[in-house]
């Protein structure tokens, strides 16, 4: 530290962070401390050349190791249990381009589906289904609710499915490959889940995901059966 | 029979899972290889200088480790770089404050100056700018880094480091004023 308390305010004044007084005191000095000026303008160019650094690429390649670390969790980074992640998260926050690889049903879903039923008179529209779940219709044939863990999903995907394959004749050529790519679409995002989840089964974000691509599912056979049922 | 006709809007992400960060957030290893190349000089040269040459391979790899950890987390609301970046500083300041010696000169303020070592290393003044910078001080390397390299302001240097703003300034200052020898040296 010099003795000089101008010299020791330079930077603060290169940097604009004196207020008015201060500064109208070290341009004061400045005027008559050529050491000053020429301290100021080094200080100016030592600024400048660290802004200019490169940045070059390391000697030797890091990836094995991190490859390793990301495969299999060490004590320095320790895998944390779905349970304990969820009850340290305070929110999930999720961007768009995050749910690019399990989130492509999600999105055929989420801008509606509207049905609508002729019937020789003018159209009548259903209500859009949305996205989530909705209250048995009173058409809607029996389904044991699904609670998502693999065996009882399954069993009500079968079910559904069953429904839907018996009154199939009841919808038209349109209808039908609108909805087989539809659940062509979630399958793959199912899938993609659950392959994802094989290599990270802690991940909150992905098994949301699984989850809500399942649940949609479920929706949308539904309401398939639903329509069957009632064109059959 | 009636005539279903079923109408929907569909959004899909434009080229299927394109976006190599996104991929990664799913679980693609081989995508967060891509991200780990393309941002590696950058994150691994931040960690060098903070850092000052120590442990640099290991913090660097500490850093991806985590970035694969937290790419949930990510929210889009600032470039991706940008998170990457501010997660690389966190995980050097994480390695710093376990180092409780390190910690108290940073808090010494002015006095750190006069019990380190550094004048020894700042005579040779056949060292260029890159390498004198990863032999300043700690506290004053950091602060350094931290401001005129990656372009913090002491508030948020203050915040990170846990250290008044007054602290940072006079850090800065002490950095920039043994540096401007090497510049010289430097040839600029």
């Amino acid at each position: 530290m010099t003795s000089d308390p101008f010299t020791d305010r330079l930077s603060d004044y290169a940097d604009g962070e004196l207020d008015a007084a201060e500064r109208a005191a070290v341009e004061a000095h400045l005027a008559g401390c050529a050491p000053c000026r020429t301290a100021l303008d080094e200080l100016g160019a030592v600024a400048a050349r660290a802004k200019a650094l490169s940045d070059p690429a390391p000697p030797r390649d890091l990836w094995p190791g991190i490859a390793a670390q990301i495969a299999a969790p060490t004590a320095r980074h320790p895998r944390v249990s779905p349970f304990r992640r969820a009850l340290s998260a305070r929110r999930f926050s999720f961007t768009l381009p995050q749910l690019a690889a399990a989130a492509v049903a999600l999105m055929v879903l989420s801008g509606g589906l509207v049905w609508m039923a002729r019937s020789g008179d003018p159209r009548a529209d259903f209500d859009p289904v949305s996205a989530h779940l909705e209250a048995p219709e009173e058409n809607a044939p029996a389904v044991r609710p699904a609670n998502f863990a693999d065996e009882h999903y399954d069993e009500a995907v079968a079910d559904l499915q069953k429904t839907l394959e018996s009154g199939r004749q009841a919808l038209d050529a349109e209808t039908i490959r609108v909805l087989e790519e539809n659940l062509a679409a979630i399958d793959r995002a199912i899938d993609q889940s659950r392959r994802a989840l094989a290599a990270d089964p802690a991940n909150i974000y992905l098994n949301t995901h699984l989850a809500s691509a399942r649940q949609k599912k479920i929706a949308l056979l539904r309401r398939a059966s639903a329509l069957a049922s009632m064109g059959s | 029979m009636r005539e279903l006709t079923l109408r929907y809007d569909t959004v899909l992400t434009s080229g299927g899972m394109t976006d190599d960060v996104a991929l990664a957030a799913a679980g693609d290893v081989s995508a967060f290889e891509r991200v780990y190349r393309l941002h590696l000089p950058r994150v691994h040269s931040l960690v060098r200088r903070m850092a000052g040459d120590r442990d640099t391979d290991e913090l660097t790899q500490d850093v991806f480790v985590r970035v694969w950890q937290k790419l949930g987390s990510f929210r889009g609301d600032s470039a991706f770089s940008t998170w990457l970046h501010r997660l690389a500083v966190n995980v050097v300041i994480e390695r710093f404050r376990t180092d409780t010696a390190r910690r108290q000169r940073l808090l010494d303020g002015e006095d750190i100056f006069e019990t380190l070592a550094a004048p020894s290393r700042s005579r040779d003044l056949s060292m260029d700018f890159e390498t004198a910078l990863t032999k300043l001080p700690d506290g004053a390397r950091e602060i350094f880094v931290l401001h005129d390299v990656e372009g913090y302001k002491h508030h948020e240097i203050a915040t990170l480091l846990e250290i008044s703003a007054g602290t940072s300034k006079a850090q800065l200052h002490r950095a920039r004023m043994m540096l401007r020898r090497h510049l010289r040296s430097d040839g600029t």
